[in-house]
């Protein structure tokens, strides 16, 4: 077992009501994991909360027996080798795409830091845009750029909020796959939030449904979502059934 | 708990200091009110405590009255019509703005009095002899005069903004519902724009209740000039705590009130597709109505009073020698620069703490120390010599142990200056850069440390340079805010300092009118350079 997370309860400080009820659950190494939900539902939370931008009111977590957080201990969002792509990607607008990927490689040597660079833009494919500014890539180069910046100091883990809702419709599929392709060849952990079961579908090992701040399923994505097709082949089959009477 | 004791680090830490730094000094006026009375308090009250607070209050109500009007009907006219010279007007209508109204006060003094301009030219071109009376402009009227002409900016300013970029569809519908400019003015206009209208109209009371110079130089009795008369003409510290007390409470009455008139009702769009109003072209009579009022504004408010100084400093140019004009500028440049960088910093520091911590405290001591602003100069004054003093108690042995042969260290030094313009502006800067943290979100912040950057080098990396416009901004604005600034520079620099300000006013006291120009005019052309940039630099419209 890689990342083991225990009973996590938070809530805002606005609100009464938990935003994430006992949330549990094992990840390993180099698996897709999608937190489903609709809005409301508390999967961003999830993510802040193992980014370290929330402190949980209770609960523990666990990169490979390292405890990144229990009742005594907090490690900060910078100690914690977890990477992010936030949903607006949060690009520094005054560095180029280069510098945006290196920021996080203050601990490289300088030729290490190089070689890195240009393993990651490799993997993003995006090699001759290494001196553009954010605001001269399209929004799916942009998102590329997010990921490999998160992905190159080889972080345990990486998060993804909602990263196809920026994107029109028609980017979103070969994004998609593009994504689940980059992630794999690097061989990395990461979890997604979506509220899309598509998204899910398409990329993850395995779904997190989320429901009120509560776990409802968790299981691969043809078990899951299959109990849903089922019900639509099950619909389909009366309507037909129907239409054949009245005929 | 346990959890939230380890958000304390020198981010934190620092904020709280610096919080509790620029708010403490007030409360000596606080607890000013419980000392035992005197006779002097109890002889004010009795007899002139009264005065002060009417005076106060005709002039705050009647400049109100009197901004609001011109203020939103110069406004209504720029956001809506198409006119002659309206492309100049709609700037050069801010530019009153740039002049101290107390060196307006003078100016206006020195064009109307027996031998001003007006009055000579009546004597000798029409051989009239009028009643010098008639010319009166230092009593009551005259300062609301004042006031009204260079200070109307900051509601025609304010509501303009709001009327051009955020009406278009309220107004255009008041239209399509068959009501005509004057109904759409008052049954539309003048309702949504109330939040900019109060915000405006409040910004004019406060200047006019923390004014000095003008009421000083036309013998008008208001609470300052009676905090500084009772302080120096009686000695009497105590009754001048007690004097302050008294105004505080006034001007927390008028933010009361100005929260009350705002209301619940936030008129704020309810849509995020925000367009400009498309412009009525008006013709004939109104056209030229529309532009002449205008143009009478901007006359009086700017282009007599520069005309006039720049006669003056012509006519004198060379009777203070440059040396001496030079060390002005220089320690007036030395005081705001080394005053705006600080408050900057602190700005800085306080508003990271707002978006480092949450809950409600959080927000809450941030805005308790931005009170300064609203709080009048002489009310400082009073709050910061008290406090000095007391710390140069404090630290007598120390300064004996160090050799000093005086127990008066802090308090004769430009320390105690700087920390008084520190507490008056903090407000200011701090706007500033709580909306440039505003508007660049957490999620940097986070991405830097989600990458491995603690949150100092996160600071220097990423905010910094994020923030880069509302730091300049920010600067710009208390460094001129200081350059003008009169009650506080008078009272707390240390003997022989001279500011350009502290020289206009000293040179117009003394009835040494035309000597005053030069150094007007400098200010002048400084705040009217940043005023012009600083705007152009908020609002670019839409064309």
């Amino acid at each position: 077992m890689f990342i083991s997370i225990d009973n996590v309860c938070f809530s805002y400080s606005n609100t009464k009501t938990a935003a994430l009820n006992k949330f549990s659950m094992t990840i390993e190494k180099g698996e897709v994991i999608s937190i489903l939900g609709p809005s409301g539902s508390g999967k961003s939370t999830v993510l802040r909360l193992l980014a370290g931008l929330e402190k949980p009111e209770d609960g523990s977590f666990n990169i490979q027996d390292n405890v990144i957080f229990d009742e005594k201990k907090f490690l900060q969002p910078e100690k914690r080798g977890i990477g992010m792509v936030f949903q607006d990607y949060a690009l520094f607008p005054h560095m180029s795409v280069a510098e945006n990927i290196m920021f996080g490689l203050f601990r490289f040597k300088k030729a290490a830091k190089q070689a890195r660079l240009k393993e990651v833009l490799e993997l993003v494919e995006l090699e001759e845009f290494a001196d553009r500014y954010p605001y001269q890539l399209s929004g799916g180069q942009q998102q590329r750029v997010a990921i490999a910046r998160a992905i190159a100091p080889k972080p345990h883990l990486i998060l993804l909020d909602e990263p196809f809702s920026n994107l029109d419709a028609e980017l979103q599929g070969k994004i998609r796959k593009e994504l689940r392709d980059i992630l794999k060849k690097a061989n990395i952990t990461s979890v997604f939030v979506t509220h899309d079961e598509n998204d899910a579908h398409a990329i993850a090992d395995r779904i997190v449904k989320l429901k009120e701040g509560k776990i409802e399923v968790i299981g691969r994505p043809c078990d899951i979502l299959n109990i849903n097709r089922q019900a639509v082949v099950e619909a389909v089959a009366l309507v037909e059934q129907q239409d054949m009477l009245s005929v | 708990m346990q959890r939230s004791l380890k958000n304390i680090n020198v981010w934190t830490f620092s904020a709280v200091i610096i919080m509790a730094l620029l708010f403490l000094p007030n409360l000596t006026i606080v607890g000013g009110i419980f000392t035992p009375t005197n006779e002097n308090w109890a002889h004010m009250k009795e007899h002139v405590l009264w005065s002060f607070v009417s005076t106060s209050l005709i002039l705050v109500v009647a400049t109100a009255v009197l901004t609001i009007s011109i203020g939103l009907s110069l406004a209504w006219l720029v956001a809506q019509y198409q006119f002659p010279l309206r492309n100049f007007l709609k700037w050069a209508l801010i530019l009153p703005l740039s002049i101290p109204p107390f060196i307006g006060a003078y100016t206006y003094h020195g064009i109307v009095n027996y031998t001003g301009v007006i009055q000579t030219m009546l004597r000798e071109r029409f051989g009239m002899e009028v009643n010098p009376s008639y010319f009166d402009i230092m009593n009551l009227p005259g300062a609301i005069f004042i006031y009204t002409i260079f200070l109307y900016p900051y509601v025609y300013t304010i509501t303009r903004i709001f009327l051009s970029q955020q009406s278009a569809s309220l107004i255009e519908t008041s239209r399509v519902l068959g009501k005509g400019p004057w109904g759409t003015f008052f049954r539309v206009v003048i309702p949504i724009s109330r939040v900019s209208i109060i915000g405006g109209a409040s910004l004019v009371v406060l200047e006019v209740l923390n004014d000095y110079g003008v009421v000083k130089y036309y013998g008008i009795q208001t609470f300052t000039t009676a905090i500084f008369q009772t302080w120096f003409g009686l000695g009497d510290i105590e009754s001048a705590i007690k004097l302050a007390a008294s105004l505080m409470g006034f001007v927390i009455l008028v933010l009361m009130v100005e929260k009350l008139l705002r209301g619940r009702r936030q008129y704020s769009y309810s849509t995020t597709k925000v367009r400009p109003l498309p412009l009525i072209e008006l013709t004939g009579w109104k056209a030229a109505g529309a532009t002449g009022f205008g143009l009478i504004i901007m006359a009086l408010g700017f282009f007599i009073p520069v005309i006039q100084l720049i006669d003056w400093t012509i006519l004198t140019f060379g009777t203070i020698p440059m040396e001496e004009f030079m060390l002005y500028v220089k320690n007036s440049v030395t005081v705001a620069g080394i005053a705006a960088t600080v408050i900057i910093l602190f700005a800085l520091i306080v508003g990271n703490f707002g978006r480092l911590v949450h809950g409600k405290m959080a927000k809450l001591l941030p805005r308790l120390s931005i009170l300064g602003y609203s709080i009048p100069g002489a009310v400082i004054a009073v709050a910061v010599v008290t406090a000095f003093i007391g710390l140069d108690r404090t630290l007598a042995p120390v300064y004996q142990a160090l050799g000093f042969d005086t127990t008066l260290v802090l308090s004769v030094s430009l320390i105690m200056l700087i920390s008084a313009y520190i507490i008056r502006f903090f407000a200011i800067g701090y706007n500033s850069i709580e909306s440039g943290y505003d508007k660049i979100g957490t999620n940097f912040r986070d991405a830097s440390r989600l990458l491995g950057m603690g949150i100092t080098k996160t600071f220097f990396k990423v905010d910094m340079p994020m923030l880069k416009g509302a730091i300049i901004s920010g600067f710009i604005i208390v460094f001129i805010d200081i350059l003008k600034e009169i009650p506080l520079t008078l009272i707390l620099r240390p003997f022989n300092f001279d500011t350009l300000s502290t020289k206009v006013f000293q040179y117009a006291s003394d009835e040494k009118i035309m000597e005053a120009s030069q150094a007007s005019l400098l200010i002048i052309g400084i705040s009217a350079l940043s005023i012009i940039v600083f705007y152009k630099f908020i609002e670019k419209e839409p064309k």
